[in-house]
């Protein structure tokens, strides 16, 4: 998964250009069950129960948690997975 | 419904067996019938969960994304209407089941207001049971996957 680097490295042909990650980021909401959560984000992530359950911690502490990062295609990608899921979900650029 | 037991239970054969009785069969009709109205209809209240943008810092979606979202949702919701009254789901049918159940929950704390815990606490005894009985089948339905 990404998240350990802020940027992405393009090398084509002797150029070299940055482009920005892209975050996946999961909202609490007063309403959702945890173990619900924990479900969805095995299901599209296909995380382990550990790292899922992580991550529901994370989003009902700090009211939001960043499940994954990437490229923009693939975090809108995600993102809308999330948003048929019935969770509160957007994508933000790391800075 | 059917108390003092689990809505929902994984058999070893991999389906999933729906003990809702009909009063718990007509509370998903109810869920599921809004879901699908919401994704036909623009003006259902419903209309700003299911159509929140991917990306907050543009107004709307790009129409790929909105196309695409409204037809996972939409199939969703369908194949659970027509589910409904089956005895037992497939894995892919109780999945969405739980998408819009999900999704028939939160649209309907953020249609109330219900937007955190002290407003949760402070709702009336009608939108409170509401609300209780889909986490109740949501808790019992996850515990399935």
């Amino acid at each position: 998964m990404g998240g350990t680097s802020t940027e992405q490295v393009v090398r084509t042909e002797g150029d070299v250009t940055t482009q920005r990650t892209w975050n996946v980021v999961v909202w609490n909401d007063p309403v959702t069950p945890m173990t619900v959560v924990v479900v969805i984000f095995k299901r599209i992530f296909g995380y382990p129960d550990g790292r899922a359950t992580q991550l529901m911690l994370a989003v009902h502490h700090e009211g939001r948690a960043i499940v994954w990062s990437g490229q923009r295609d693939r975090a809108e990608y995600y993102c809308v997975k999330l948003q048929v899921a019935g969770l509160q979900s957007s994508i933000e650029q790391d800075r | 419904m059917a108390a003092g037991q689990r809505l929902f239970v994984r058999r070893r054969d991999g389906r999933i067996q729906v003990r809702l009785n009909d009063a718990g069969r007509s509370i998903a009709r109810e869920a599921f019938g809004h879901v699908v109205a919401a994704e036909r209809d623009p003006e259902h209240e419903w209309g700003a969960t299911l159509t929140a943008p991917v990306d907050p810092t543009r107004d709307e979606d790009d129409p790929v994304t909105t196309l695409r979202r409204q037809q996972e949702t939409s199939t969703n919701a369908e194949l659970a209407v027509a589910t409904l009254h089956e005895p037992y789901l497939t894995d892919e049918e109780a999945w969405a089941w739980l998408c819009t159940l999900q999704v028939a929950l939160r649209a309907t704390a953020v249609s109330r207001g219900l937007l955190s815990d002290e407003k949760l606490a402070d709702a009336g005894d009608d939108v409170l049971g509401e609300v209780r009985t889909l986490q109740q089948f949501l808790f019992d339905l996850a515990e399935c996957f």
